[in-house]
């Protein structure tokens, strides 16, 4: 990853990151916001396979982290999972197709609202999982899927060359098959 | 993935805590400026939105703001009375030794965002160490007649604190709500009420803010501020024991500007009260 690729995926997150703490906190659905930097590690692993999808997701988690008053270290950890997993369940299908975002954010994003409220409660929280993980899981899950097409299309632009890692076909930069 | 363990044992075990503080802090003071700066612009066109959407909780809250104004008016033509009363009462608790809000130093400020993770329920305000907030601090906010306390300060940065409200499942807060009872609050998370557990049964609670800090020694607020009202009564662990449900004094659902209070433990003139 050459200086002007890892700029780009800086960009993407900050730009998530900005987007999450300002429009992202005042949209509510009976309490509960979306929470969209979960759609970064969800988009790297469609674009990039596990591996990316696991950086992505440490790294986007650990920038989220530095905002929340959960553990830290807690968003890289449940991120860096999803993100791999996503890499690794679509690795047979075919990532070119349009209804593989929204439906891997709508999936992925409820295993990660999930996960991060049991982690959570295993590292001494026991209230993650006394909050309405049910309503999280359903605004968090149909938001990102709402997002999903853009997200991939935007972290498709920062990361550099695709990997052919596990993917079927050579995927260009903007997340299409060529 | 190991190091997002590695990371979360240190944090946890308190090794990386300054550090990761001290990154919070960093992270926090140099965003600040823009998502303020992204705030002024997206705000009210977001405000305008989410008016549309949730038109019938924005007439309600309309209408709650009329009556408030209603009642706020009928306030000022007691005040009149009321301030020759509070001379009265404000010389009687100099004479205690005891603390009142009003003679505490406070730092008025805006909230900036209100629960950044869906999984904790806290606040962010507009003023830090710069203007002399620091951790544990009291923070009050608008409701009932009085205001109330809404929780207390678990992060100070240079301009901004994180406040983590009465309702989140970590908050908890001792209480009293009679001469010689004592009670403590816990959170059970946003929007749900505070639960008082082992209240022996049949105690005749007040209605009103019956529940007002008890400024117990070594206490992590000072006594007499209020705190909750009672809503329900349900059996407790044992039969002689009742467990009340409380609903906070101040609106959480509403904060918009909120008081700090310099206080601490340690704050001269402010002796523990409640009988210690």
């Amino acid at each position: 990853m050459t200086a002007r690729d890892a700029a780009k995926v800086i960009v993407v997150v900050l730009l998530f990151l900005t987007v999450q703490q300002t429009l992202m906190l005042d949209i509510h659905f009976a309490g509960i916001h979306p929470d969209i930097m979960v759609v970064l590690p969800i988009a790297a692993g469609i674009i990039g396979g596990p591996s990316r999808g696991a950086i992505m997701g440490f790294g986007a988690g650990l920038v989220a982290d530095l905002f929340l008053p959960t553990p830290f270290g807690l968003s890289a950890l449940i991120g860096c999972l999803v993100g791999f997993g996503v890499g690794l369940s679509t690795v047979a299908l075919d990532r070119a197709a349009w209804w593989l975002p929204p439906l891997a954010a709508l999936g992925a994003s409820a295993i990660y609202e999930v996960a991060y409220a049991a982690v959570g409660s295993i590292l001494g929280q026991p209230q993650m999982l006394h909050v309405d993980v049910v309503g999280i899981v359903l605004v968090v899950s149909i938001a990102n899927a709402i997002i999903a097409v853009p997200a991939v299309r935007l972290v498709g632009w920062a990361l550099p060359q695709v990997s052919a890692e596990g993917m079927p076909g050579s995927v260009g930069p903007m997340g299409s098959v060529r | 993935m190991l190091i997002s363990i590695t990371i979360i044992t240190l944090d946890a075990r308190g090794d990386l805590g300054s550090f990761t503080s001290g990154l919070k802090s960093v992270a926090s003071d140099a965003f600040s400026p823009i998502q303020s700066g992204v705030n002024a612009i997206v705000r009210p066109i977001g405000s305008f939105l989410a008016g549309s959407v949730h038109y019938g909780s924005v007439r309600q809250q309309n209408q709650k703001l009329q009556t408030e104004i209603g009642a706020l008016r009928q306030q000022m033509l007691e005040q009149a009375n009321a301030a020759k009363a509070l001379k009265q009462l404000q010389a009687l608790s100099a004479l205690n030794g005891l603390t009142t809000v009003k003679n505490l130093q406070q730092v008025k400020t805006e909230v900036i965002d209100t629960n950044t993770s869906n999984f904790a329920s806290t606040i962010d305000i507009g003023v830090g160490r710069d203007e002399g907030v620091t951790l544990g601090m009291p923070v009050m906010g608008s409701g009932g007649a009085t205001g109330g306390l809404i929780g207390k300060v678990v992060a100070a940065y240079k301009t901004t604190s994180v406040v983590r409200l009465l309702t989140d499942g970590q908050s908890t807060v001792g209480v009293a709500y009679g001469p010689g009872q004592y009670a403590v609050l816990q959170g059970q998370g946003a929007g749900k009420p505070l639960m008082a557990q082992d209240i022996p049964a049949n105690t005749p609670i007040p209605p009103g803010p019956a529940f007002v800090t008890s400024g117990l020694q070594d206490a992590e607020f000072p006594p007499g501020l209020p705190v909750a009202q009672k809503l329900s009564v349900k059996n407790g662990n044992s039969a002689s024991d009742e467990t009340v449900a409380l609903e906070p004094v101040a609106d959480l659902a509403h904060l918009s500007y909120v008081s700090v209070l310099i206080w601490g433990p340690q704050t001269p003139g402010t002796p523990a009260a409640g009988g210690s």
